[in-house]
């Protein structure tokens, strides 16, 4: 259990760690590539030790994260019409 | 020859039980699902200019501390749940069971009060009484709406799991498979809590 209250820790450091960043004011890009970067940390441990994927084997685990991460990848061709909206906004009839 | 020969049967795949790989099937379908959404909210963030960031640090920012502390420690009373399982202590696991529970009853309480508040402040689905895009009250309740379905969802299948452990229905696999659910109920909201509420931080 110590190991578990250890990551449970660190999880609730990691929010801080966020709120941190917030208040902090940062341009919109970078609070938004900090606060990513932090929430894949905290999946990672969630996935690691809260949901044993670390005690299964290699392949399984690999399995699993790469049909998710593929998939996700997949749907990014979805920015380029989001930008294209934001930049030719349309003239008023 | 018979028809049964022509399946080719092996051994469990990857090494686990079936119900233990049915849910991990489950997570990843339904991870894809969040993704989806929340794909979507950054999609119609960028293409609104006129997008509205209706969130200060109190009250809202500060429930969803609390909110994220609560459902953290959820997780880390399921592991303790699972845990005593797995030794055969059947008191201490429903004790787990119930304190899991009752913090994804308290983070349901508390997300309830903060939805009733901003309803009462004139937001919809549909209307942002601040002036902007209505599609931030569309994202946000759809957002967190389908996160409080799963939590809901996720006490009433833990409260059933525990009533079928007293009665020595279930074994300490049914649980580590509801134990993995609620996880990445927790894991979703490590997502949700930045890029819905302190992403929209006025």
């Amino acid at each position: 259990m110590r190991r578990y209250v250890i990551v449970w820790l660190g999880l609730l450091a990691i929010v801080g760690l966020e709120v941190i960043l917030t208040l902090a004011h940062l341009p919109p890009g970078v609070l938004l590539a900090g606060l990513l970067a932090l929430a894949l940390i905290e999946a990672a441990l969630g996935l690691l030790f809260f949901m044993h994927l670390r005690y299964e084997r290699r392949s399984f685990a690999l399995s699993l994260i790469l049909a998710v991460v593929i998939t996700v990848v997949l749907m990014d061709h979805i920015w380029l019409d989001a930008f294209r909206l934001l930049h030719q906004r349309l003239t008023k009839p | 020859m018979a028809e049964s020969t022509l399946v080719v049967r092996e051994p469990s795949p990857f090494g686990v039980t079936s119900r233990k790989l049915g849910i991990w099937m489950f997570i990843v379908a339904d991870a894809v699902t969040f993704a989806a959404v929340l794909f979507a909210y950054g999609y119609m963030r960028i293409a609104n200019p006129d997008w509205t960031r209706p969130f200060t640090f109190w009250p809202t920012i500060v429930n969803g501390i609390g909110m994220t502390i609560v459902l953290l420690s959820s997780s880390l009373t399921m592991i303790g749940a699972v845990l005593a399982a797995q030794a055969g202590r059947k008191a201490a696991t429903l004790r787990w069971l119930g304190a899991t529970m009752l913090l994804g009853a308290l983070f349901a309480a508390l997300h309830l009060r903060e939805w009733i508040a901003m309803i009462g402040e004139g937001w919809r689905p549909f209307r942002n009484p601040l002036g902007g895009t209505p599609l931030v009250g569309a994202t946000f309740f759809t957002t967190t709406g389908l996160h409080l379905v799963h939590v809901v969802v996720g006490v009433v299948v833990i409260g059933f799991i525990a009533l079928g452990l007293r009665r020595g229905r279930f074994d300490p696999g049914h649980l580590e498979a509801t134990g993995l659910y609620w996880h990445f109920v927790d894991l979703v909201w490590m997502f949700v809590f930045p890029l819905i509420y302190l992403m929209n931080v006025r």
